[in-house]
């Protein structure tokens, strides 16, 4: 008997010190992200997403029709790398520049571009300095097809004159202005020659090579610049764009070839804007929700469950605690939809407590002392929550599938509070709990009535 | 338990809630927004704003097609207006952006989307195959989660109904949503299809609570018989009888009861916190905060006063058949 009284004193002792842990690491955690992101001039705050700092977010679509399909992906990558170039004149911080895949749902396998612009809420700047980036094909002209031509050809009658000779802008190494009168010739003609890497040397040597006597056409976003005429295989993976430019023209042209040139044609699919003011009165705004529903769930379970409501409150700070932590190290973006998911997860969080609680409450009824109805409330609540926890976890990671980013965002934030909330109920409740002064009913005291619950 | 007891009202209120909502939703319609039908809208705020009727006379001009003009307070409490039109390319756009800003005084455009009808469409697919999706793993769970529950009702039953009380809980916000559409011109954004999908997760939970609690109870009031039976051939079979201490009816009806306070606990506390968002989190989640408040209400009435009354009608036909 005395044996289990002193293996009783350590157990308590135990418990305590859990629950004295549990709470220094909730405020130690607390007060780091305090320190870290919340106080002004923090060194690393919470990272918003578009709608909430204010932003350009713009997708292009791109043409991918006349691409050998296994070589795609790496077109795709060649093109938000030259994307990204361009972005970064802007000195916007923090851009984002990705390919994003047209759902399998959609008969099209469409690729796009998808680019953030934080900060930079004139759209149409950032359009025309996107639009800047030159498209430069290399065509053959089919002399049979131009020869049946007549004079009223549809665009489309002659587009297939030309054949595509698979050398395009994506293997240029550099672009620069020169004048042709230095080789001699009278007109002095401001000219743009360029330099291909490696692999387009090789091409255009073989291009040459096979279609000595034909015209090689030169086409600049779409239209034709020039079309001369082969003499001879050239190597060194050199050629010359001359197509009537003034200094001016053929000066710009150089300046955007060395940004790089497209791969593929770009076609802008959406646009969307949010003032910076705008953006900061939702975030204010939500998280002003955030707080005020906070605040009014946490008195309401103090209210109906006293003092094991008072551990949820603390398990419920714990969630958020650990929820803000896991925004920053992961780290999660932060939208509209993400806080709203958050404020959702909230409210779902508190069901975990409110199942074991109402268990705990049946068995503290029945006779049982607190610290035995608390365990046994854990035990009989799990099969509840965790059905629950896993179809809402399922739909998380439906929601996350399903796509598009603000989609995302919101999933992301979902899908992480429900393990959270498992984690809060299940540990932090757990041994907070268990740690509290043991009664029973039948004390009547005011401990034992703080165990009970109602208004 | 009273739901128990007056199941048959319960149903009928259920249903008439259920056929109202589909007819609101199919005379009605929806109101897709520009995020699925493809399009563009223009939010600019003004100082002070020009006149409804001239900037409307000024956009005339441009030949836009159809379009909507409304007045709005933006989040910053400036007024101001909210053009909606067909996808406008590169220079429509900045042609509209300087044609509103040059009216009224200090007028600056605080929010444009544009979204080509391809995207639009790809979207709406998308949020068809998510709610396809969520419902088939939810009745793949359900029949998982029960499957050693077969008396008196088999536990693709569960699933059934659980299935059953979810069109019904995504049925009555939606008709709220074509009703606002219809008489306040609320659009149906990508957040709405969120919101139903999270009203989804939602209400299974909170039938499943309830069933999880008629299947522990259906294990404490069951008696086992087994029997040996000789079939042909001298082989011996053995098969498990059930008996239930307690009428099906009771055990429900009881099931109910105690999970009673935990249903409006949960989803009192929910509600509290989308409250919150409802008032105080401005015009951006304002929808989303109200078709979720709407699901959630619906979510609780349906898994108490629908779903199990509808599992004890069933028993009790199926019970009348054996007899």
């Amino acid at each position: 008997m005395t044996e289990k009284k002193t293996d009783n004193k350590t157990d308590r002792f135990l418990n305590l010190f859990k629950a004295l842990v549990v709470i220094v690491a909730i405020a130690g955690l607390g007060f780091f992200i305090y320190n870290n992101s919340l106080k002004e001039g923090a060194s690393s705050p919470f990272k918003l997403g578009l709608d909430l700092a204010g932003g350009s977010h713009l997708i292009y679509e791109a043409d991918t029709s006349k691409i050998d399909p296994a070589e795609v992906k790496e077109l795709m990558n060649t093109l938000r790398d030259v994307i990204e170039k361009r972005v970064n004149i802007f000195g916007v911080s923090e851009p984002i520049v990705q390919v994003e895949q047209g759902s399998f749902v959609s008969d099209a396998n469409t690729q796009r571009l998808v680019v953030e612009l934080p900060g930079v809420t004139d759209v149409s700047e950032a359009v025309a300095e996107i639009g800047k980036t030159p498209l430069l094909e290399f065509k053959l002209i089919d002399k049979q097809v131009v020869s049946s031509l007549t004079d009223s050809a549809t665009s489309s009658e002659l587009t297939a004159a030309f054949v595509d000779t698979g050398l395009t802008g994506r293997y240029l190494e550099s672009a620069s202005l020169e004048f042709s009168g230095a080789q001699g010739t009278l007109s002095n003609e401001p000219i743009v020659s360029i330099v291909f890497n490696n692999e387009g040397a090789t091409l255009f040597e073989e291009i040459t090579r096979d279609n000595v006597g034909e015209n090689l056409a030169i086409f600049l976003d779409g239209e034709m610049i020039s079309s001369p005429r082969i003499n001879e295989s050239i190597s060194g993976g050199r050629a010359i764009i001359s197509g009537g430019f003034t200094p001016e023209e053929a000066k710009s042209l150089a300046t955007n070839l060395n940004f790089g040139a497209l791969p593929v044609p770009i076609e802008l699919a959406s646009t969307q804007t949010i003032g910076a003011s705008l953006g900061n009165e939702v975030l204010g705004k939500g998280v002003e929700a955030g707080m005020l529903g906070f605040i009014l769930v946490v008195t309401f379970l103090l209210l109906w469950y006293r003092l094991p409501g008072a551990v949820a409150a603390v398990a419920l700070v714990g969630y958020v605690v650990i929820m803000l932590a896991l925004f920053l190290f992961i780290p999660v973006t932060l939208t509209a939809a993400g806080l709203a998911g958050f404020i959702l997860s909230l409210g779902m969080a508190v069901d975990a407590n409110v199942l074991v609680f109402e268990r705990l409450k049946e068995e503290y009824k029945a006779g049982n002392d607190s610290l035995n109805s608390a365990r046994e409330g854990f035990h009989r609540a799990w099969g509840a929550i965790r059905d629950g926890n896993i179809t809402s976890l399922l739909s998380a990671i439906i929601l996350f599938w399903f796509g598009t980013s603000i989609v995302k965002g919101f999933a992301l934030v979902f899908g992480i509070g429900v393990i959270v909330s498992m984690f809060s109920a299940l540990v932090i409740t757990k041994t907070l709990l268990q740690a509290l002064p043991v009664a029973k009913e039948s004390d009547k005291t005011l401990l034992s009535r703080l165990y009970k619950s109602g208004l | 338990m009273f739901v128990i007891k007056f199941r048959k009202y319960f149903l009928a209120l259920g249903a008439i809630i259920a056929v109202a909502s589909l007819l609101i939703i199919f005379t009605l319609n929806l109101n897709l927004g520009i995020d699925f039908t493809g399009g563009a809208l223009t939010e600019v705020t003004y100082e002070e704003k020009p006149d409804k009727a001239e900037l409307e006379t000024t956009i005339d001009t441009l030949s836009l097609g159809g379009y909507s003009l409304r007045e709005s307070v933006s989040d910053t409490g400036q007024a101001g207006y909210i053009l909606r039109t067909r996808d406008l390319s590169e220079a429509e756009r900045t042609t509209v952006a300087s044609v509103l800003t040059s009216s009224g005084t200090n007028g600056t455009i605080t929010r444009y989307t544009s979204i080509g009808p391809v995207i639009g469409e790809e979207l709406k697919q998308k949020a068809k195959w998510a709610i396809v999706a969520v419902v088939i793993m939810i009745i793949l769970y359900v029949a998982f989660a029960f499957r050693r529950v077969s008396y008196p009702l088999g536990s693709w039953v569960y699933g059934g109904i659980t299935i059953v009380s979810l069109i019904h809980d995504v049925l009555v916000p939606t008709a709220m949503m074509s009703l606002l559409g219809y008489f306040m011109g609320v659009e149906i954004d990508v957040l709405f299809v969120m919101a139903i999908l999270a009203i989804l997760g939602y209400s299974v939970n909170d039938t499943i609570v309830i069933f999880d609690r008629v299947r522990e109870n259906l294990d404490l009031y069951r008696q086992e018989k087994k029997r040996k039976i000789k079939i042909e051939g001298d082989i011996q079979r053995e098969t498990i009888e059930y008996t239930l201490t307690k009428p099906f009816n009771e055990i429900v009806g009881m099931s109910v009861s105690q999970t009673m306070t935990r249903s409006l606990n949960t989803s009192g506390t929910t509600l509290i916190a989308l409250i919150a968002l409802y008032f105080v989190g401005g015009a951006a989640v304002a929808n989303f905060a109200l078709v979720l408040i709407v699901g959630i209400i619906a979510g609780t009435f349906s898994s108490i006063c629908l779903a199990n009354p509808l599992l004890t009608y069933i028993a009790e036909r199926k019970l009348k058949k054996t007899e």
